[in-house]
C-alpha cells in the first residue's frame, strides 16, 4: 500500500504542476459565477435554479476533469520511456494503475470540493439557504467521477488521447439512457440492446439535483447505496483497464 | 481448473445480471406509477366537459330566435383554467411528476437492485484481476 501512496503523491504533485487542472477548474468557477448572475425576474424560489444548473454544471465538470486529468497520463509516460524503469522494479503493474489513479482521484475531489464551496457561496450571495444534503450530492458526483476516472484510464490503454475524449463522452451520454431509451437507438436487435446496455452504468443513479432544489429529503441509506454502486462500477472499470494493462507489450 | 470455476462464476452473474436489468418503470409496483389518480383526473375532466356542455344548451334555450349566437369562451375559460381547477400538494406524484417520481432516489423497490448490482460488480471485478494476474502469471 505505501508504495502505491507514494506513486499516488508523485502523480498528485505531477498533475498540479499542469495548467489543465488549474484551466478547467477556473473554466467551472466562472460557470458558476455565471449561473448565480442569471436574473430572477421575479420568479419566487430563484434558488432552485442556481442550485440546479450549478450542480449540473458540476457535473460536467467532473467529466472534463477526468478527462482532462487522465487522457494523457500513460500516453505521456509511454512516449517518455518513464512507465519501463517505473513497472521493471519498485512497482507491478497494478500498483502503477493504482498509484496513478489514487493522485487523480484526489486531484478531482479537491476541485468537486472546491466547486461545491464555490456554489454555496453564490447560493448565499444570492439570499438562498443552503441545502443540507449539498455535500452529499457533491460527493454522489464526485463518485460519478471517479469512475468516469477509471473509464478514461480504461480507455488510455489502447487509444489515443483524442479519441479517449470523445469516447468517455458518448459512453458518459449513453449511459443517461434509461434501458428503453437505449433500445430505442437501434429497436430492429432490442436483445443486443439491452445486453449492451448492461455493461453501461445507470448514471440516473448519481443525480439527486432535482429533490435538493426542490427541498425533499432522501435517506442517508441511498446515498450510501448509490456511493457503492458507483464505487463498485469503479472497481469493476479498474479491473478491465488492468487487465488491458497486463496484457499490453510495453517493449 | 481454477480458471474454469472462475468463468463460470463470472458468466452465471452475467446471465443473472442480463435477465434482470431494468428500468424504473418496468419495475414499479401500480402504487407508484400512481394510476389510480389518472382515473381521478380524467373523471375531473369529463365531469368539467359535462358541465361546459350544459352552459351550451342553456345558451341555444335562452337565445332570442334569429340573433346571432356568439359564443363566450371567457367563461369558459374561466371555469377550466386557474388554480381552482386542478392543485396538488407540493410533492405529491400526480401526471405530471412522474418523471420526477420514477427517479431511484424516489423509487424504493429498485434499491435492492442496486445493492445487487454492486455486490456483482465487485465479484466480477475479483474475476477480472484474478484471471488476468493468472494469465499474466503464465505467459
Amino acid at each position: 500500500m505505501k508504495p502505491v501512496m507514494t506513486f499516488a503523491l508523485m502523480t498528485l504533485r505531477n498533475l498540479l504542476r499542469r495548467r489543465t487542472i488549474w484551466g478547467i477548474s477556473i473554466v467551472i468557477l466562472i460557470a458558476l459565477f455565471g449561473i448565480g448572475q442569471i436574473p430572477g425576474f421575479g420568479v419566487s424560489n430563484e434558488g432552485r435554479f442556481i442550485l440546479d444548473f450549478g450542480l449540473f454544471g458540476l457535473e460536467i465538470g467532473a467529466l472534463l476533469l477526468a478527462i482532462g486529468l487522465a487522457s494523457n497520463i500513460y500516453p505521456r509516460d509511454r512516449e517518455q520511456k518513464t512507465v519501463m524503469p517505473i513497472i521493471a522494479v519498485p512497482l507491478s503493474r497494478s500498483q502503477y494503475l493504482m498509484g496513478r489513479f489514487v493522485g487523480a482521484a484526489i486531484v478531482e475531489a479537491a476541485a468537486m470540493l472546491v466547486g461545491c464551496i464555490g456554489l454555496m457561496i453564490i447560493l448565499i450571495m444570492n439570499g438562498h439557504a443552503v441545502p443540507a444534503d449539498m455535500l452529499p450530492a457533491t460527493g454522489l458526483l464526485l463518485v460519478e467521477g471517479w469512475f468516469l476516472l477509471a473509464v478514461v484510464f480504461f480507455f488510455s490503454f489502447w487509444t489515443s488521447p483524442p479519441l479517449n475524449a470523445p469516447l468517455t463522452t458518448l459512453l458518459f451520454i449513453v449511459s443517461q439512457m434509461s434501458v428503453s431509451g437505449f433500445i430505442k437507438l437501434f429497436p430492429q436487435a432490442p436483445g443486443l440492446m439491452r445486453t449492451l446496455r448492461l455493461f453501461l452504468p445507470h448514471m440516473d443513479v448519481f443525480h439527486i439535483k432535482d429533490p435538493i432544489a426542490h427541498g425533499m429529503d432522501i435517506p442517508g441509506l441511498y446515498f450510501f447505496l448509490a456511493a457503492l454502486y458507483g464505487l463498485a462500477y469503479m472497481a469493476f472499470m479498474l479491473s478491465v483497464a488492468l487487465a488491458v494493462f497486463r496484457s499490453r507489450d510495453l517493449k | 481448473m481454477k480458471l474454469t470455476v472462475v468463468i463460470l462464476i463470472s458468466a452465471v452473474l452475467l446471465s443473472l445480471a442480463c435477465k434482470a436489468d431494468y428500468d424504473i418503470e418496468e419495475v414499479a409496483p401500480p402504487e407508484h406509477l400512481g394510476t389510480d389518480h389518472h382515473d381521478e383526473l380524467d373523471e375531473c375532466e369529463h365531469e368539467d366537459a359535462e358541465h361546459v356542455e350544459s352552459d351550451h344548451e342553456h345558451e341555444a334555450e335562452t337565445a332570442e330566435p334569429g340573433s346571432v349566437h356568439e359564443e363566450s369562451h371567457e367563461i369558459d375559460v374561466s371555469e377550466i383554467s386557474g388554480s381552482n381547477r386542478h392543485v396538488h400538494d407540493a410533492g405529491q406524484r400526480n401526471h405530471g411528476t412522474g418523471w420526477f417520481f420514477n427517479q431511484p432516489w424516489a423509487a424504493s423497490f429498485i434499491w435492492g437492485k442496486m445493492l445487487r448490482d454492486s455486490l456483482i460488480l465487485l465479484v466480477l471485478a475479483a474475476v477480472i484481476l484474478f484471471v488476468s494476474g493468472y494469465r499474466r502469471k503464465h505467459q
